[in-house]
């Protein structure tokens, strides 16, 4: 599903955040990229997303060039995307269920539908009583499910979690962590970005591994042979 | 657009007014004083050009004729005078006329005509202009070819009233088109800023709406909206403001005389000034939020 040759990215002035990156993710892999911070995991984030644009190298993404979109091309892989950061980001001024149906409702989706599928969500990530909250009133790991809700709201191929349990306990992280792995089940292809070496020793799933941005490590079978795991 | 995004759209500029209340007031309210500047520019303009309109149609040429010339060479001359293209009427004062005229304008003074002979006063031919003629150059041409005409001594006419007329059309016509550019910038620049400040406070939404894949258009939508209905409301304002003090001043008005005479009352801003006031409104508020989002997105994705 994804693949990336000689990937690097380097920031002005002489900043190389990643070098050489050749590698292949299969359909519905659930993969972990660790290293300590710097290393290069969430720019590996962004190029694949397009935050950021790529030095040098090409993405690859179900066969399309990621590299050489325009601005159009940008909004559509992002629809295929669900994007889960640290941070969060929801909107303050709108409800649970508002910065769920959002993502529905900027693609089209009437109000009704939109809301819907967000309570559906919400209810099954256990905010069904939470919906009409702001997030200012939920806690972090409240806040955390109405985000992994928003990325899920549009079926996405592909789930892009940047530090997704930074800011949550182990209990919660773990609950977080359940349900990225549910989603994987259901088809999606999961990249969760971390340096928390317990959670991804606890989970055992393929890792790679950053060290100043060059791939150090790639632990478990080859995506091309393995896919889901 | 499908009806769903309308309904979107909408539904996000109706939240933001209402989040947002009064950043949009401040942008409007800017508008409103700029616009009205402008609009006060048009009003004073709409009413120097009648004042000035006023002048001209007292504007004539007087025509001097030679002394003895006879009844039917005037009548001609009378005849071939008022056929000119430019002249809108022809009025001719004997020497008789001329005299009593003159002592009418004396009063009491009169006295001072006794024992004059009444041939000392020629006979003249007051020539008005049709309003569209009522131009110095046409003005001068005309007194050229009646000094030709055979029976006219001498023609006059206030040449230097004529010049400064032109000059004070000319120097309104820059003012309006300078001011208005100025202002126009001005405008814009400030729009821009306090657009700026909405964009800003609402850099997280348009962050969020990227990540999630919304298109550009999108994006922009409720903004632009947004800056529409502040144009709109900001004329809207500025027209209310202008219409409180053109009655003010035409409260004024009674008093003023001589010089303000032509004037008569003073006129507002006709419904197709009104309509420009709105359209610039609305078009600054589009241009202004459009712009200025551009440049923002822009550099937040350098």
């Amino acid at each position: 599903m994804i693949q990336l040759f000689h990937l690097a990215k380097t920031y002005p002035p002489n900043h190389r955040a990643l070098t050489d990156i050749t590698l292949e993710i299969a359909q519905g892999e659930f993969i972990f990229i660790s290293g300590a911070s710097g290393a290069g995991k969430s720019t590996l984030l962004k190029l694949l997303f397009r935050e950021e644009e790529p030095s040098e190298g090409q993405i690859l993404i179900d066969g399309k060039n990621v590299t050489r979109l325009g601005s159009r091309g940008v909004a559509q892989l992002r629809r295929k995307i669900g994007l889960v950061f640290q941070e969060f980001k929801l909107l303050p001024g709108l409800t649970a269920l508002e910065n769920v149906a959002l993502a529905a409702e900027v693609l089209g989706k009437s109000k009704r539908e939109s809301r819907t599928k967000a309570y559906q969500l919400l209810r099954e990530l256990g905010l069904k009583e939470r919906y009409d909250a702001k997030p200012l009133a939920l806690s972090a790991g409240e806040q955390q499910r109405v985000a992994i809700a928003r990325a899920l709201i549009n079926d996405p191929r592909l789930i892009l979690a940047d530090e997704p349990t930074g800011n949550l306990d182990a209990e919660v992280a773990d609950e977080i962590m359940r349900l990225l792995l549910k989603m994987r089940d259901r088809g999606a292809t999961i990249l969760i970005a971390t340096h928390d070496l317990g959670m991804i020793a606890r989970y055992g799933k393929r890792v790679l591994t950053l060290q100043r941005g060059v791939l150090a490590d790639s632990k478990g079978p080859p995506a091309a042979q393995g896919g889901r795991r | 657009m499908k009806i769903s995004l309308i309904a979107f759209v909408l539904r996000r500029v109706r939240s933001n007014l209402r989040q947002l209340f009064w950043t949009h007031v401040l942008t409007a309210g800017t508008m409103a004083m700029t616009l009205f500047v402008f609009g006060g520019f048009m009003l004073v303009e709409i009413n120097l050009q009648r004042l000035l309109k006023g002048w001209g149609d007292q504007i004539q040429i007087m025509a001097y004729l030679n002394n003895g010339l006879p009844a039917e060479d005037v009548r001609a001359l009378i005849k071939r005078i008022d056929a000119m293209p430019e002249v809108e009427r022809v009025r001719h004062i004997s020497q008789e006329q001329a005299w009593r005229d003159f002592q009418t304008a004396l009063g009491s003074q009169s006295g001072l005509l006794d024992g004059l002979p009444r041939e000392i006063l020629p006979a003249s031919i007051e020539i008005s202009l049709k309003p569209a003629q009522r131009d110095v150059a046409v003005v001068e041409q005309l007194a050229e070819r009646l000094k030709r005409e055979h029976g006219i001594a001498t023609v006059e006419y206030p040449q230097e009233w004529v010049e400064r007329l032109a000059l004070a059309v000319l120097a309104v016509e820059w003012v309006k088109w300078m001011l208005g550019g100025v202002l126009f910038l001005a405008t814009f620049f400030i729009v821009g800023s306090t657009v700026k400040l909405a964009v800003l406070a609402r850099k997280d939404e348009v962050e969020i709406m990227q990540l999630v894949g919304a298109s550009e258009e999108l994006i922009q939508a409720p903004f632009v909206i947004e800056g529409m209905i502040q144009g709109l409301a900001g004329a809207a304002i500025s027209i209310a403001g202008l219409w409180l003090a053109h009655g003010l001043i035409q409260n004024e008005l009674p008093s003023m005389s001589g010089f303000w005479m032509p004037l008569g009352e003073l006129q507002f801003l006709d419904p197709s000034s009104l309509a420009l006031l709105l359209v610039i409104g609305w078009l600054l508020g589009a241009a202004g939020s459009l712009i200025s989002l551009r440049r923002l997105v822009r550099s937040w994705n350098a």
